[in-house]
């Protein structure tokens, strides 16, 4: 038994953990080592990676992309008469 | 005086109301609460609009607001208890074998996250299996993935160890990845043509 090769589970565990703060070096290899070999380790790699820069993307949310539900209206107009409502008392306070 | 003249929140719901909706939606999947956020987010614009000195934009500052609003209300959770603690995933037996292999393997994702057109239907998904996810697994996933706060944050937002907040971390992306492919990927499969 090669001790120094890494299993799938212990791979993929370490892969989480590279995505955080730095491993040490024979950890680094021994990953590097393994996804050579290992296309499954290295696909699960490549999808945490790639959801990663997806979903952290500043574009994810805009309006044009439609990702997700639209502020409903019963709700905008409630924040609208709240945020009137807030509006008004700044402005009185102003004036005082 | 530039920056009075720009002092507009009248329109603020129109212009960032669906943004800034959509992005507390995502994290926290919970319509009324993300209305909430949304609402006390522009609240506290009104008070403090004092402090925006346009060194950014206006949609950035709000979503600063947002993201705070977004962390405090996962601490109260957190606090409460409300965010479940045991986690029903206590081992990953379901995954690797006795020997630490794959016992399914991960599937060639055909569905790409990064065409617009698709991310609509992702977003969905996502939603669904951050959900499905235990309480606290699907905070650390958000906060580190969506969010991309240090782990050093999360882990005293969270109240763990660092090596607690790693195993999490671990359980949760793996969890979130097989969710994904099962739930998303699967359903829109395509075969590549050539």
């Amino acid at each position: 038994m090669k001790h120094w090769m890494f299993s799938c589970k212990e791979v993929t565990q370490m892969v989480s953990e590279s995505m955080d703060r730095d491993l040490p070096r024979y950890q680094r290899i021994g990953i590097w080592i393994h996804l050579m070999m290992c296309k499954s380790c290295s696909r699960y790699r490549q999808q945490l990676m790639s959801l990663r820069r997806v979903l952290r993307s500043e574009g994810l949310h805009d309006e044009d992309s439609e990702p997700c539900a639209k502020l409903p209206p019963d709700a905008r107009e409630r924040i609208k008469r709240s945020l009137h409502r807030n509006d008004l008392e700044i402005e009185t306070t102003k004036d005082l | 005086m530039g920056i009075t003249d720009n002092f507009d929140p009248e329109t603020w719901v129109d212009r960032y109301g669906n943004y800034l909706y959509c992005y507390a939606l995502s994290r926290i999947q919970d319509s009324p609460i993300a209305e909430d956020l949304v609402q006390e987010t522009f609240l506290a614009a009104l008070q403090s609009w004092k402090q925006f000195e346009g060194r950014s934009s206006q949609k950035t500052w709000l979503t600063g607001i947002l993201k705070h609003k977004i962390m405090d209300h996962f601490r109260k959770k957190i606090r409460e208890g409300t965010a479940d603690r045991s986690s029903s995933i206590e081992n990953l037996d379901e995954f690797f074998d006795e020997k630490g292999q794959w016992k399914q393997v991960p599937a060639k994702w055909t569905a790409n996250p990064h065409n617009l057109y698709e991310q609509h239907e992702f977003m969905k998904v996502l939603q669904n299996c951050l959900s499905e996810l235990p309480g606290r697994l699907s905070i650390i996933f958000t906060l580190r993935e969506m969010m991309g706060e240090s782990t050093q944050k999360i882990c005293k937002i969270l109240d763990i160890s660092a090596t607690n907040c790693g195993v999490m971390l671990y359980r949760a992306r793996i969890y979130l990845r097989r969710c994904l492919e099962i739930n998303w990927i699967s359903g829109n499969t395509f075969e590549d043509s050539r």
